[in-house]
């Protein structure tokens, strides 16, 4: 069906059309405005041909024949009011200027004809967003990203998974305000749409989610309520209107160790939040990422290196040392430090010990030391772990590692060896899946354009510029694009742009838009984005559903987090996911009489053997104490007295 | 290509220089309208007969203005020379006319314009070998000295009356247009100028003329002051117009706007309605007071930038830019 007439191109000697921009005008009740996608036919033929050209509205004016404005204040006297009054109104024009998706034939690249201008179809939306060339029936590679919409016609608009999720390009970047939903709810809807429509021939998908602000992504896998437009879209674009079906979750505990520092900590909710938590040997690796880099001199990282290489997780004897040691945790660490410290003192040899200066021994152990401080709840002394399930990772589901309550330090160390071993697995391709997404928001503080060379900016930068070759897909967003490194934001094949602050859209990133579209940006509407796709030769605006899970702030209002609880109660919160037949008596007088810190151990320990019998094995965990006995006293020997008549007597 | 058909001043004047192949010289492309070799009419008063009581004096124009016309008409010539053999003057003329109806305050136009072209010659004068070069161009030929005497046969001569022949037949686009309205429409039509050109349209009641130039003044030597000194929302008394060979018409002259401070006549109209040989004392005041009201009416918006802006109604300055586009 051919749409009708809407404009016509027009072209001046001030104004000219060229290969790449056309200018139009329409009638004033036309449904065109910035954004809209048009075609132009052609009216001489090219090569035998008719050219066809399609091209989004980028600039649009109005005028009227009136040469001065003082003309139209003479006219009616200086009063606005009497404007009513006049018998005719004044000619107008509504003429617009569009840049060029695609033209027509490509070859000869000619300037863009006079013609007409019809509302782009369906078909022509995507032949002029070459949307045709991965659409193709039986291998179609197209993620629905959202819909168009001019007038009454609305089309879907795919991204290209090759380009979205490599290898051919990959990552997604999003800028906007904070605030209006947009960020969060553009990913969560463009995960459920990469997980319906993830090519089969791809292979397997999951998303790896750091919850980086209140309670944003915590309740994923919980429904949220859309009204019967975004259930249009959800329909449209084949998509179903869910929450997603596989969601785990990971925090850490607090410092206090006992209780998990996340708002999802409503009992309803437990079921599938997992602690997270490292030891020594998980830590070892990424111990660059929390220590201070201007602390630590070459002659620190020789030690660190040797550490690493000879003493941990290995049987270390030295004569140094009284007893020979295997250094599993920080808490074996410690002592080893301790150890070495006090045979150098012992044996007079204080200086040196194998090349390595005490004062650099001392703070190499203070600075590793304080690594279980700084991080308290999420490394642990004694070593036990309970990890992301790197190797048996799913398709299609969501990891939630919440890391809003951390301290900066266990936010860099857990999003540096999580990526990290994401992109091991999958270098190594035992991960469990083929792909994964990682979600990062708050690109700034992550991957700021200027500031110290951090080693997660280091990590994120190698993402960027090589995971799409791994299936390691990035998808960040922040409020300031134009303060994010520009590597990162450069190797993401895909942009989208929410409501933007015009102080951003004044620096020279944008400078490539049209005034009329920044000023679009400035004041879109939830719900919308422009999208910048490598198919794409131009940005496009797109609307999406609102995610069909529950926001953050009406999670945490309907699943109000746990208020803090004794040790007891934490430990069968704990526990009763491996045996819900647990109850507080019995974990009273199993932890009776015994530290914190020996029941958070036994606790720990329980989580992770995931034992058959969870009772016995817990239980086991603890020394036996002797009951204690009531000491009677002595009875009291009168002391001799003194003889009357011997002052001298004893 | 250009097409037989084309009758456009450009291609026309290619298709003569192509027949021509003496390589005459061509004429300077710019309209006589403008250059100072247009014709102009000679200024003259023509006394006229005043029906509305026994002497032409000013009356206020009660009551508040009426928006009421419901189209414009308006009709406009380029006249350029085209080519000169030896020392005549071949002129390509292009007159149209349009209506433009109004319809929710705004302007769109009226069935078809009419467009013609044609070539303004002596032919007399010229040679038959440039005749019969002219006859080849594609183009209607108008023998200019057919209707009119050249007082001479010096070149602006000729020049002026090919150029009066091109008015003469924008003149009779418009009147042609105009009584097609007549028979399709009862709304009110606003005609740029008289109406008595045409003696269908000069008797249909839906139409009024108003004229702007005042080169010939209607009214005894002793009433101009009434006439000049009108105040703004004044008219003068109705008169009986009547020209050789035209209709007898009623008219009357408005000022519509004010003119202190300008010359006599700014914002001054002639307004020319269908005589009604019956309509005499209040009623015709009240006729004319009616057809006042509807004028003043149009003094808004403004016709700015066109230089004619006090005397010009605004639908008439669209219908000129639409006929600039179409022409």
């Amino acid at each position: 069906m051919n749409a009708p007439i809407v404009g016509r191109i027009v072209a001046t000697e001030k104004r000219p059309n060229t290969a790449h921009e056309f200018h139009f005008w329409t009638s004033l009740d036309s449904p065109i405005g910035i954004g809209t996608i048009v075609r132009v036919d052609g009216e001489h033929p090219v090569n035998g041909q008719l050219p066809r050209v399609y091209g989004v509205v980028v600039e649009g004016f109005s005028y009227t024949d009136l040469q001065s404005p003082i003309h139209d204040v003479l006219g009616h006297d200086g009063a606005p009011a009497s404007a009513a009054q006049a018998a005719t109104l004044r000619a107008e024009i509504r003429l617009y200027t569009a840049h060029v998706l695609r033209q027509i034939p490509e070859e000869p690249l000619q300037p863009v004809p006079m013609g007409t201008v019809s509302l782009a179809m369906d078909e022509d939306v995507n032949v002029a967003l070459r949307m045709d060339t991965y659409l193709t029936p039986g291998k179609s590679t197209g993620i629905p990203a959202g819909v168009y919409r001019a007038g009454s016609m609305e089309a879907p608009i795919y991204l290209d998974a090759e380009f979205l999720c490599g290898p051919e390009a990959a990552h997604l970047n999003i800028s906007g305000v904070s605030g209006l939903a947009t960020k969060t709810s553009a990913v969560e809807w463009l995960l459920s749409s990469i997980f319906t429509h993830f090519p089969t021939q791809k292979g397997s998908v999951a998303a790896v989610c750091f919850n980086v602000k209140g309670p944003d992504l915590l309740f994923l896998d919980q429904p949220g309520e859309i009204d019967d437009a975004d259930r249009a879209i959800y329909e449209r674009l084949g998509v179903k209107p869910g929450p997603f079906e596989k969601v785990r979750y990971f925090a850490p505990y607090t410092a206090q160790g006992f209780s998990l520092n996340t708002l999802r900590s409503n009992e309803e909710l437990a079921h599938n939040v997992t602690p997270l938590t490292w030891g020594l040997n998980e830590v070892m690796q990424f111990a660059e990422v929390l220590l201070n880099r201007d602390d630590l001199d070459a002659k620190a990282d020789a030690l660190i290196d040797f550490l690493q290489e000879r003493v941990i997780n290995r049987d270390f004897t030295d004569p140094v040392l009284s007893t020979p040691h295997r250094v599993r945790s920080f808490s074996e660490l410690e002592a080893f430090f301790r150890d070495l410290l006090r045979g150098m003192e012992d044996r007079g040899s204080a200086e040196h010990w194998r090349t390595h200066h005490v004062a650099t021994i001392r703070k190499v152990r203070n600075r590793l030391s304080n690594i279980s401080t700084r991080c308290a709840g999420l490394v642990t002394d004694e070593g036990s772990v309970s990890d992301l399930p790197f190797g048996s990772f799913q398709d299609r589901t969501v990891y939630v590692v919440d890391v809003a309550s951390l301290e900066e330090d266990a936010q860099d160390l857990i999003f540096a060896r999580v990526v990290s071993k994401l992109r091991e697995h999958l270098e190594r391709r035992d991960l469990g899946v083929s792909h994964v997404i990682v979600f990062v928001d708050e690109l700034n503080k992550y991957a700021p354009g200027d500031g110290p060379d951090t080693y997660v900016r280091k990590m994120l930068l190698d993402i960027s510029e090589r995971g799409r070759y791994l299936g390691l897909v990035l998808f960040s967003a922040q409020q300031f694009r134009s303060q994010v490194h520009r590597r990162v934001v450069g190797n993401s094949g895909t942009a989208m742009y929410g409501r933007m602050d015009m102080d951003e859209l004044a620096t020279p990133g944008y400078a490539v838009l049209s005034p009329a579209t920044r000023t679009k940006l400035a004041t879109l509407e939830k719900g919308q984005l422009m999208v910048r796709h490598p198919h794409f030769s131009q940005p496009i605006f797109v609307r999406f559903p609102r995610p069909a899970v529950l926001r953050g702030r009406d999670g945490a209002e309907k699943f109000p987090p746990a208020i803090d609880v004794p040790i007891e109660v934490a430990v069968l919160r704990s526990l009763r996911p491996l045996d819900p037949s647990l109850s507080l008596d019995w974990v009273k007088q199993t932890i009776a009489g015994h530290d914190d810190a020996v029941v958070i151990r036994a606790r720990n320990e329980t989580l992770q053997a995931r034992p058959e019998r969870v009772q016995q094995f817990f239980e086991s965990r603890f020394r036996r104490i002797v009951p204690s006995e009531p000491v009677t006293a002595p009875a009291a020997v009168p002391l001799r007295g003194r003889p009357r008549d011997d002052p001298y007597g004893f | 290509m250009i097409t037989v058909s084309d009758s456009t001043f450009m291609a026309v004047r290619r298709r003569l220089a192509a027949a021509l192949s003496d390589a005459g010289p061509a004429g300077a492309p710019r309209p006589l309208e403008i250059s100072e070799r247009g014709a102009r009419e000679a200024p003259a008063i023509r006394e006229a007969t005043v029906i509305e009581g026994d002497r032409l004096t000013a009356r206020a124009v009660p009551g508040a203005p009426e928006p009421r016309f419901d189209a414009f008409l308006d009709g406009s010539q380029i006249t350029l020379v085209a080519r000169w053999h030896e020392a005549v003057p071949i002129v390509h003329g292009s007159v149209a006319a349009a209506i433009r109806q109004r319809r929710g305050r705004r302007l769109t136009t009226w069935g078809s314009p009419i467009v013609r072209r044609a070539l303004y010659a002596p032919l007399p004068l010229l040679p038959k070998a440039v005749s019969r070069a002219l006859d080849s161009a594609g183009i209607d030929i108008v023998d200019t000295l057919a209707r009119r005497d050249a007082p001479s046969s010096h070149p602006f001569a000729l020049q002026d009356v090919a150029y009066q022949c091109v008015m003469a037949d924008r003149e009779r686009v418009e009147q042609e247009l105009a009584a097609q309205w007549c028979s399709a429409e009862r709304g009110l039509l606003f005609i740029d100028g008289g109406i008595a050109a045409s003696a269908t349209v000069a008797r249909a009641t839906n139409v009024v003329g108003v004229v702007k130039s005042h080169q010939t003044l209607y009214a005894a030597a002793d009433d101009l002051g009434v006439v000049t000194s009108l105040k703004s929302g004044e008219r003068s008394s109705v008169m009986r117009v009547e020209g050789t060979a035209r209709p007898a018409v009623a008219s009357w002259y408005l000022r519509t706007a004010d003119a202190a401070g300008r010359d006599p006549f700014w914002g001054l109209v002639r307004v020319e309605v269908s005589l009604d040989a019956d309509a005499q004392g209040a009623a015709l005041t009240g006729r004319a007071d009616e057809v006042s009201r509807w004028v003043l009416a149009e003094k808004l918006p403004l016709s700015v930038p066109d230089p004619r802006w006090d005397r010009m109604a605004y639908g008439i300055r669209d219908t000129e830019e639409y006929l600039r586009a179409v022409q």
